[in-house]
């Protein structure tokens, strides 16, 4: 039973985590009533499990939890507000019950019974209407069934007569085995009454057209022959009478007359049983009888291992399971280049294929580790709740495409530094009602999450509309810090952007909430370590926006592999657009840096000079077009190589501030490549000027063509 | 010995525990995890026993069993039911459905077999 214990608090942990996020919506939408009966549902699932696995409190606590629910279904009691507070109060109770194995510490003891009691006042308030729902859990008889008895005289013998519905078979019932099972409760003699059946020709097989009636002599009560008929109680009419006290099957003449007495087209009267079974009773011969051992099978004894759809797996298996992924990627392109170079064409086939084998499963490893962000949103939603409360505020909150999924180490690293801008949000963010009143602003403040993509990144968005960022006073505290001078002439953004500062914090009052000395910066490390950029946006008395950048994911990229002089570099494929061979000529022949490929002018940077690489230049070049955002920037190589799996090492801290290479890889030769970002290569033109510039241009196409 | 058995439940632990036991008891043992899941298998293969949880997000256990009996080739398939309520009235609605009988929870493993011995043998 451990082993499913385990899997029990596993799915118990992901119901709780559900049950609150159909919580919160319904704290959104308080008469939908499709979410009251999930909440029901999962309540019912936790309370039916946790009976199951031996967690009693558990148990009998979610029960009293769902009968709120219950009621709130039936449209009893109206879902209000203090009704939701218990219940997510009730759930984290829940949460320690289960963490702590059942068992309680006293404190836990008392919120325990409080909670309780809580719940007792909203379900005992719908007058005249106690819940009566308690379950008659059915205890299982543990007495043992294999007791041998030996005085078979002291069986009553009962007689009973079945007489099913013809439309029995409809519920998958086998009348048959109703019959079987009487006679495994004792000694028993059957007689079927087969009158009713019709001439073949009217037959219809799917319909009963026999009864019976049984002689029982058993030790067992009324209720455990009724027992038998449990399912059918309903779709057949059952007639249990006591003929004696006695074993009369026991006796030979008894068993020989009966047949005369029972009729073939009803069931025998009672009374006529009775009095045989006096007559037969005075030289009762007794007989031996079999004893039927039910033998209990040990099912736990052995496992069996059974495959299903769905399988858990320890998240740092899957983080050994990506290295693994990385390091095979990196022997692989050692095997290429060790068949390339001997020539031998078998070898270059098995290279090939293991290329492609480990290409598969790169990707299919790469999609067992993406997950929904919808996983953290119950941790905000919660926050939000929560905390406005706290703070008396009001604030919408709404989420959009959740479903945009993340590498889970990136989700992992990500969790923390999005509560802290929730937490900044709600708590020097959004206004309280009064001031919003004050200030024309709806009551409600608002804060919107949204998650999308846009090429090779994840995009979150979390906007609020509270009060903006004051220039001014951040442009106060930076002099008195001494981060700026204050001549320092910044920019709107320049200033705000100062926000991200080490130490730099504008509350004016630290809260319990926000201002626990933890800054934005820590936002921005923590998410620049899973390869993220944060940036701000920010109007004074409209709100603001902090967009994150994140990677897809983390650790291996498809690469177009080129060469400058010797030296190898990698280019994100996912951004290549194009190739094109320029001679070198035009190239240095260029006015403003821009080259013409197909037909129109694009900027292009000239990585010799970026990589002051001088040596050996060719008289054609490679141009790679890159395209990011909707810019194409061109680059310019010695020489394409071609596809490559990039394995990303981090460069170290030495060269974090190196702005247009994201890492390293490890070549099959054992040398090493740099690995270009091609977003912070385009980000080092100036966006405005290549906006105004491609403006221009078309402008010149547009005055050519005419 | 060896019945086709499908089991339908959406809480993970309790398919294996009932799973573990018919299989243990020399059945063969399918798994679906919601009503929906469970329809595939009812596709002319021979099935002996169905036991299904009520309570399901995708399809609950009564509409599985409705479902069930409106194909030809399981009209008469023995579909037990696992439930907490031992209320009267969701055994009627089962049963009206056309399941043949329930298991109550929390079961131990006998009386799960002791259930199944009375549909099918």
């Amino acid at each position: 039973m451990e082993q499913f214990k385990k899997k029990f608090l596993e799915e118990a942990t992901e119901l709780i985590a559900n049950l609150e996020q159909a919580l919160l919506s319904l704290d959104e939408n308080p008469q939908d009533k499709s979410l009251h009966e999930e909440v029901f549902r999962i309540m019912h699932s936790l309370k039916g499990g946790s009976s199951m696995f031996g967690f009693d409190k558990i148990d009998a606590f979610t029960h009293e939890l769902e009968s709120i629910y219950d009621l709130v279904r039936n449209q009893k009691i109206e879902l209000k507000r203090n009704i939701l507070d218990i219940t997510l109060e009730s759930v984290d109770h829940i949460k320690i019950l289960l963490e702590s194995g059942d068992e309680l510490s006293a404190e836990n003891e008392k919120n325990h019974s409080n909670l309780l009691n809580k719940i007792y006042k909203i379900t005992k308030s719908v007058s005249g209407d106690i819940i009566t729902e308690k379950e008659e859990i059915e205890k299982h008889d543990d007495k043992n069934d294999n007791v041998i008895h030996n005085q078979l005289s002291d069986k009553p013998t009962y007689q009973i007569s079945i007489n099913p519905d013809e439309n029995i078979f409809k519920n998958g019932t086998n009348p048959l085995y109703l019959i079987d099972e009487l006679a495994s409760l004792g000694h028993c003699k059957v007689f079927a009454k087969t009158n009713k059946i019709p001439e073949f020709d009217e037959l219809k097989p799917e319909l009963c057209y026999v009864s019976w009636e049984v002689f029982l002599s058993t030790d067992k009560s009324i209720d455990d022959i009724n027992d038998v008929f449990i399912f059918v109680d309903d779709i057949c009419e059952i007639e249990i009478n006591k003929i004696d006290n006695s074993n009369l099957l026991e006796i030979t003449a008894f068993t020989n007359e009966i047949s005369n007495v029972v009729p073939d087209d009803g069931f025998s009267e009672l009374d006529k049983i009775k009095e045989l079974a006096n007559n037969v009773k005075a030289n009762e011969v007794k007989e031996e009888e079999a004893i039927k051992d039910q033998s209990s099978q040990d099912f736990y004894s052995q496992i069996k291992k059974n495959v299903i759809s769905n399988i858990r797996v320890a998240s740092d298996k899957l983080d050994d399971l990506m290295n693994l992924v990385s390091e095979l990627i990196t022997t692989q392109a050692s095997l290429t280049l060790y068949a390339e170079n001997n020539q031998n064409s078998e070898l270059v086939t098995i290279a090939e294929n293991i290329e492609k084998i480990s290409r598969q499963l790169r990707d299919n490893t790469f999609e067992i580790c993406l997950i929904p962000i919808d996983t953290m949103m119950v941790r905000f939603k919660r926050l939000v709740r929560d905390l406005s409360f706290e703070l008396d505020k009001e604030i919408q909150f709404t989420a959009e495409g959740t479903e945009t999924e993340l590498d889970k180490t990136i989700i992992e690293g990500l969790t923390e530094p999005i509560m802290h801008i929730f937490r900044n949000s709600i708590d020097h963010g959004i206004e309280s009602a009064d001031e919003r009143i004050k200030k024309g602003k709806p009551k409600q403040g608002t804060i919107n999450f949204k998650a999308f993509h846009s090429g090779t990144n994840v995009y979150i968005q979390i906007k609020d509309n509270g009060r903006g960022l004051d220039a001014e006073k951040i442009r106060e505290k930076a002099i008195s810090r001494g981060f700026i001078s204050p001549e320092a002439n910044l920019s709107y953004q320049e200033l705000i952007n100062l926000v991200f500062l080490p130490g730099f914090s504008t509350a004016s009052k630290v809260t319990e909430v926000s201002g626990r000395g933890v800054g934005l910066d820590v936002v921005v490390k923590k998410i620049s370590d899973i390869r993220g950029e944060v940036e701000i946006e920010s109007q004074l008395g409209v709100g603001t926006t902090i967009t994150i950048k994140l990677p897809l994911t983390m650790s291996i990229i498809d690469g177009l592999l080129v060469e400058i002089d010797k030296t190898s570099f990698v280019i994100p494929l996912s951004s290549v657009d194009k190739c094109f061979e320029v001679k070198t000529e035009t190239l240095n022949n260029n006015f403003n840096n821009r080259v013409k490929l197909d037909g129109s002018l694009i900027p292009y940077i000239n990585l010799r000079k970026e990589f002051d690489i001088n040596e050996n230049c060719p008289d054609v070049q490679q141009v790679i077009r890159i395209n990011y955002d909707n810019f194409n920037v061109g680059l310019s190589v010695d020489k394409v190589i071609g596809e490559y799996q990039a394995v990303l090492k981090p460069l170290g801290r030495l060269f974090k501030d190196l702005e247009i290479v994201s890492g390293a890889t490890i070549l099959g030769d054992g040398s090493i490549a740099l690995v270009l970002d091609s977003g912070k290569i385009i980000n080092t033109f100036d966006r405005e000027t290549l906006e105004r510039r491609e403006a221009y241009y078309k402008g010149i196409k547009n005055i050519e063509d005419n | 010995m060896g019945k086709n058995i499908v089991i339908v439940d959406d809480s993970e632990s309790i398919r294996e525990v009932v799973e573990f036991t018919l299989t243990n008891a020399g059945n063969n043992v399918k798994v679906a995890v919601d009503g929906e899941d469970a329809l595939k298998y009812f596709d002319g293969s021979k099935i002996d026993l169905v036991v299904t949880d009520l309570y399901m997000p995708k399809m609950n256990g009564i509409e599985l069993i409705r479902e069930i009996r409106k194909k030809e080739d399981y009209k008469f398939v023995p579909i037990l039911f696992l439930s907490t309520e031992s209320q009267q009235e969701k055994k009627i609605e089962a049963k009206e459905a056309g399941a043949t009988g329930w298991i109550v929870k929390p079961f131990v493993p006998e009386k799960l077999l002791a259930a199944m011995n009375k549909v099918i043998r």
